[in-house]
């Protein structure tokens, strides 16, 4: 009958306004990621040995670490700086890091104003994320 | 409930006691200002609460929760669109017509405050009762296809000029579906006067009555408002947005405001006409009852923008001059054979 598909798109739409709402209210609530999501990284310098294996496994040249010797004679973290604009998060780092100091994480509001932010000090992240830990 | 039924009247009546002879010229003078700023309100009112909920029934459908960061829910969302609307400067095109391009919007705003004058928001609440309220409402409305023409004219721009031809082409052609579908009323309580439209309602809306009627009223009032499916004269995708392309600011706002303010005109008009207008059970006031109808008629015009796709310009022409004109002929035909059959039972009877 003529306007029968009339009638049939009226109801679909009406019974997707009786529908709640598909929309997930993003800065208020978190979305919910999928465990495969790599979107940042994070060091625990307490774990890491200085070995520099995973700036030598980053393909991109992201990871620059340095570390001075202690009275043991023991390599102890100085400064751990990545170039987070040129990283992929691929995670070799992680692989090649034999004390897992090192990981993805799944942090992904990182958007910044410039681009000198997206240098990264590492120990001070985690210091920050420590932190924030504590607060919660 | 009485007072409350009456409370525009008994207001009215407080302000005209105010003069120390409330049939004076300056008391009736008076009466008319406060008349002229009560449609005002209610076009601005209108646009603010329609702009908004427009937005909400285009998400509603998609799922989506529409605007919802400014104030509960996002309902001050319109008001600050209209400060932002106000703040933005007033551009007009160098070869523009200046006189056409200026006078356009005021003559679209003017519309739908001279339509909405003479509708009846409840018993006795006209704010202008004429014998000729629907033949005055349909000759108003009829010229906004100006407005539009004049806009497309005066913008000195192709598209613009193309979207006002489409107007006057559009909106010409679903004049006279929209006149005829109403001649059927007319030709039922043997009157022009909206009031007595609506008295004649008391038992049955004209919905029942009429319903051929309502439907090519409803279908041809969208195609007179410019909305989806039947909005041509602003297709975004073919002629940017028509005759208001080149419109800036407090000019654009103005034909918003005349746009929703004719989309309010419309919906009240068939609610007047054809759903009984402020008859109804006397649970709420007449005046409520008024504006559920019409919101419900213009709840339905949403639904029906954000469900269909645009049609194709000449499928419209054909719709209007081959289905809804002979149409409503058709049911103009059937409402007199049923009027003749009505009146000939008593006389077969006695």
């Amino acid at each position: 009958m003529f306007g029968k598909g009339l009638a049939t798109g009226l109801k679909i739409t009406l019974k997707r306004m009786l529908q709640p709402n598909i929309t997930e209210f993003y800065p208020d609530v978190k979305a919910d990621l999928p465990k495969t999501v790599r979107s940042s990284m994070g060091l625990e310098p307490e774990k890491c040995i200085s070995c520099n294996l995973c700036a030598m496994a980053c393909p991109n040249k992201v990871i620059e670490l340095t570390s001075e010797k202690d009275e043991n004679n023991k390599k102890v973290l100085k400064t751990y700086n990545m170039d987070v604009g040129r990283c992929l998060f691929c995670g070799l780092c992680t692989e090649a890091c034999p004390t897992k100091a090192l990981k993805v994480t799944q942090e992904y509001e990182n958007a910044v104003y410039h681009p000198e932010h997206m240098q990264w000090d590492m120990i001070k992240r985690a210091k920050e994320v420590s932190r924030k830990e504590e607060k919660e | 409930m009485d007072t409350l039924n009456n409370l525009f009247l008994i207001i009215a009546a407080a302000i005209r006691g105010l003069f120390a002879d409330p049939h004076s010229v300056w008391a009736d003078i008076t009466m008319d200002v406060v008349a002229f700023l009560a449609v005002i309100i209610i076009i601005v009112l209108a646009a603010l609460v329609l702009i908004l909920l427009e937005r909400k029934v285009a998400g509603w459908t998609s799922q989506r929760p529409g605007p919802n960061r400014l104030g509960p829910r996002g309902w001050f969302q319109t008001i600050a669109d209209a400060l932002k609307l106000m703040g933005k400067e007033d551009v007009t095109p160098a070869n523009a017509d200046r006189l056409i391009f200026k006078v356009a919007p005021m003559i679209m705003f003017s519309l739908p405050l001279m339509t909405l004058a003479v509708i009846p928001y409840g018993k006795g609440m006209s704010p202008i009762d004429l014998d000729l309220g629907i033949f005055y409402f349909l000759a108003i409305s009829a010229l906004s296809t100006l407005a539009l023409l004049m806009a497309g004219w005066g913008s000195n721009n192709k598209y613009s000029l193309l979207g006002g031809m489409r107007a006057v082409a559009q909106m010409i052609s679903y004049e006279i579906p929209l006149i005829f579908s109403l001649l059927g009323v007319v030709m039922l309580t043997e009157s022009l006067s909206l009031t007595k439209i609506v008295e004649a309602q008391g038992v049955v809306p004209f919905i029942v009555l009429q319903p051929l009627a309502f439907v090519i009223y409803i279908i041809a009032g969208i195609a007179e408002v410019n909305r989806a499916p039947f909005d041509l004269v602003e297709a975004d995708q073919e002629v940017v947005a028509g005759p208001f392309t080149e419109y800036t600011g407090l000019r654009w706002g103005l034909f918003f405001l005349g746009e929703y303010g004719n989309m309010t005109a419309v919906s009240a008009l068939a609610a007047t006409v054809f759903l009984g207008g402020w008859q109804g059970p006397a649970i709420l006031p007449g005046w409520i009852w008024f504006w559920l109808k019409t919101g419900l008629v213009i709840f339905f015009m949403m639904w029906v923008r954000w469900t269909f796709p645009r049609m194709r310009i000449d499928h419209l022409m054909h719709f209007a001059w081959k289905w809804l004109l002979p149409l409503s002929i058709l049911n103009i035909l059937l409402t007199g054979l049923g009027i003749y059959i009505y009146q000939l039972i008593p006389r077969i009877g006695g």
